[in-house]
């Protein structure tokens, strides 16, 4: 599973509130940080630390729309695997009360923890065939640091958001939401772990919204 | 005589006994410069040596401690790596850094604490704690699992910022108690994985390694210096106090790494050498101090230099007999030339006594015939001019003329004996000023030969001549003239009838020759040996005329300026003489000539 069909993945799932509300959209580009290497035809993205802010490499921004909104009736289910050696997707937005579960594909024990504020956790040690595949629900907004114990370079951000109304952008910072409600909010783009620009939106019905970061 | 040989044997016992002296000196001297020199050297290899072993042994156990250091540093920065320890530093979840220190570092601090003769190589962490952002020590909930420490050892953790690199330092636990344990702490930083930056530092604390024991064999022991407190617990209590101030004034005099003195420890000297065990630590400096009992390597030292002092002695002994002996054969030539010098001096001296009382007698006897001569003089002169004067009378018989005349005659003789006389007393002191002139010898004989030739006699003698035109000799024309005359005189005296004179004159090399040779009696043989006495007389010859000074006196002139005068030969009716004269420098000038 590669990046571009989680992407897709998402703005199916994005789509779900469409149904709800099928109103707004909002399409633009988020400006992204220059990558420092070059692009590669199968893209990795990974963690680094830029200026002492998490990012993945290559950029990717996350685009959410803030704002309360009612809970969802059933808690979702997503996953970040771990293959080789390497969490994938590296970087995951979920909506707050979301499950994910870790399953490794790594013919390896891992051992995922996380020490961050949103969520601490510790999944201890397993191996791919454990059963259930560890999970753990994110119940808190905020970034998570995911780190195995075992192997010590490995990150994985998830952003825990409190809205269901987000998208990953594509490698040239390109984003569209569909189906927002209508009303005032404010967009917000998060680009690194000390990077979130804003924008505030006036949202009408059946109207797309051209917002650009840059 | 025997007062100046014992005098001079004197003279030669000091000399021998300077000699002696000196010699004694240069072998002293050069004895014990060896000796001081062998000594300085034999001392440093023995300082070396035992500075060698030492060391040696020093670097031994310090490479098992380097090793431990290694050891320890790996491990530490594996346990500073660890993922939770990153994640709660660098997750804000500083709450969860000692709990999750407590799962990772859980070998380091659990199981049974090893025996103490196992302690040193063991990697068994005592305790640990975490340095924040500026170096303090984050203080932990629950020092149990970690190891706890009182407050003021807590405290020596701190840095004043975060290391960079590993720093090794030493804690004193329970520092009021005099018994204080020493800790040593290793501190690693902890950079984040993120970063890159330090963002925390480990500090991990063990036992120290203990190097007593270890030397042992040696009976060295070792402890450590840290906050200007010696902590060597197999030393005396008594004996602490004063090293420490022995050591605190070695440490702040000199800034060096290692270095060593000796010390006193309860009356036994011993070497003493400390090394920084941290250098350029964030830590406070410690130092190792190990004392290396070296009363072996004294007493050894002692020997040697008794050993060496026996030696000096038995060389400067054998220096001493040889001096004495190479003075005795050096002296010996000296002591020989010294006895021989003082008897040459006592003959010299006598020679100058017999010498001066000869030269004395010369003088009085030489006075004594010029006087004579003097007196002589006057009183013929006076007789002769009476005789003279008698002479002219003409009342007188004719027999009493000619006895006039005999008697005159005589005065005429005597006036030539005393002339002569008053000559010869002149040589004999020395009182005879004869000039140097060139004198045509060949003309003067001529002259004399001509005079002969006039002279009234019987005898019909031949002349024969041969020489150069030109003769000419050095000295004064009447004495040269004296001697010839005295010489032709003779040959025509002593001659007989019908023989012959032969004058012959020739020039050598610096010399003049002229021989006379006269026929008639031979000398004889016994009579030649006299012929040149004062006042001798050929006894063959009576009725000769003559006084008896005359060869005498030719002779005595002709040796006056470097001349002789000499028979050739007497026999055979031929005898001959040989005058010798000095080739004059230079001919006389024409005026000279003419004057």
């Amino acid at each position: 599973m590669d990046l571009r069909g989680i992407v897709s993945f998402n703005a199916i799932f994005a789509l779900l509130p469409i149904l709800a509300f099928a109103e707004a959209s909002v399409e633009g580009r988020v400006e992204l940080p220059k990558s420092h290497s070059a692009p590669v035809m199968a893209k990795r993205y990974e963690i680094v630390t830029i200026g002492g802010a998490l990012a993945t490499q290559p950029p990717l921004a996350v685009v959410y729309l803030d704002g309360s909104f009612p809970k969802p009736k059933s808690p979702s289910m997503k996953q970040i695997v771990q293959k080789d050696l390497a969490f994938l997707p590296s970087l995951l937005p979920v909506r707050v009360g979301t499950r994910v579960e870790f399953p490794s594909l790594d013919d390896t024990y891992h051992n995922i923890f996380s020490y961050s504020p949103a969520k601490r956790f510790d999944l201890g040690r397993y191996r791919p065939d454990e059963r259930p595949i560890p999970s753990e629900v994110f119940d808190a907004p905020g970034l998570v640091v995911l780190r195995c114990d075992i192997h010590e370079h490995m990150r994985g951000l998830i952003l825990v958001l409190s809205t269901p109304f987000f998208a990953v952008t594509d490698a040239d910072g390109r984003f569209r939401l569909r189906g927002l409600p209508e009303g005032r909010y404010m967009l917000r783009a998060w680009i690194d772990s000390r990077t979130t620009r804003e924008k505030p939106v006036l949202l009408k019905r059946g109207e797309t919204l051209h917002i650009d970061f840059s | 005589m025997s007062v100046a040989i014992q005098a001079s044997k004197q003279g030669v016992a000091r000399f021998r006994a300077k000699l002696l002296a000196a010699m004694m000196l240069i072998v002293a001297t050069l004895a014990a410069l060896g000796l001081y020199l062998a000594q300085r050297r034999i001392m440093a290899d023995a300082q070396q040596d035992l500075q060698q072993n030492f060391q040696a042994e020093l670097s031994s156990l310090h490479k098992l401690e380097e090793l431990r250091h290694a050891a320890l540093a790996e491990r530490c920065a594996k346990l500073a790596s660890k993922p939770r320890i990153h994640a709660a530093l660098e997750d804000n979840a500083l709450d969860l850094l000692y709990p999750s220190a407590k799962d990772e570092l859980r070998d380091l601090m659990e199981g049974e604490e090893p025996p103490p003769e196992q302690a040193a190589q063991s990697l068994h962490a005592k305790f640990y704690r975490f340095l924040d952002g500026a170096g303090a020590v984050m203080t932990p909930p629950n020092p149990k699992n970690i190891g706890e420490l009182d407050p003021k050892a807590e405290a020596q953790l701190a840095l004043e910022k975060l290391p960079e690199t590993q720093q090794i330092g030493y804690i004193q636990e329970n520092a009021a108690v005099a018994d204080g344990i020493v800790d040593e702490v290793i501190a690693v930083p902890i950079f984040s994985t993120d970063t890159g930056d330090i963002i925390s530092a480990l500090v991990i604390g063990f036992k120290p390694f203990e190097l007593e024991g270890k030397g042992a064999s040696t009976g060295m022991k070792s402890g450590i210096w840290v906050n200007g407190r010696l902590h060597l617990s197999s030393l005396p209590k008594s004996a602490q106090p004063p090293l420490n101030d022995k050591i605190a004034d070695a440490l702040t005099k000199s800034d060096r790494m290692q270095d060593n003195f000796l010390v006193n420890i309860e009356g036994a000297p011993q070497l003493l050498f400390y090394t920084r065990l941290n250098p350029a630590s964030l830590f406070p400096p410690a130092y190792e101090i190990c004392v290396y009992p070296i009363a072996h390597s004294m007493a050894q030292l002692h020997r040697l230099r008794w050993q060496i002092g026996g030696a000096g002695a038995l060389l400067l002994l054998g220096g001493l007999v040889a001096s004495n002996f190479v003075a005795a054969r050096l002296s010996a030539p000296v002591e020989k030339l010294a006895v021989e010098s003082e008897r040459d001096r006592a003959q010299r001296k006598r020679a100058e006594a017999a010498l001066a009382s000869t030269s004395e007698e010369l003088e009085r006897s030489a006075r004594y015939s010029a006087d004579a001569s003097h007196q002589l003089k006057t009183p013929v002169t006076i007789l002769r001019a009476g005789l003279e004067a008698l002479l002219t009378r003409e009342d007188f018989n004719p027999e009493v003329y000619h006895e006039l005349s005999v008697l005159l005659h005589q005065t005429h003789r005597l006036t030539g004996v005393i002339d002569d006389l008053l000559l010869l007393s002149r040589i004999d002191a020395g009182h005879l000023q004869i000039e140097s002139e060139p004198i045509n010898l060949s003309q003067l004989v001529e002259e004399w030969l001509d005079d002969l030739g006039a002279l009234p006699d019987s005898l019909d003698v031949k002349i024969e001549k041969k020489f150069p035109a030109e003769l000419y000799v050095a000295g004064e024309k009447r004495y040269i003239s004296l001697i010839v005359q005295n010489l032709l005189e003779n040959s025509r005296k002593y001659n007989r009838s019908g023989g012959r004179i032969r004058v012959a004159g020739r020039k050598n090399t610096d010399k003049i020759v002229l021989k006379i040779g006269n026929t008639g009696c031979p000398i004889t043989r016994d009579a030649q040996e006299h012929i040149f006495e004062r006042f001798h007389r050929s006894s063959g010859g009576t009725a000769v005329s003559g006084h008896g000074l005359g060869l005498n006196l030719a002779r005595e002139l002709a040796k006056f300026k470097g001349g002789d005068l000499r028979l050739v030969g007497s026999d055979n009716d031929w005898t001959e003489f040989e005058v010798c004269f000095r080739v004059a420098q230079q001919a006389p000038s024409r005026t000279a000539e003419i004057v």
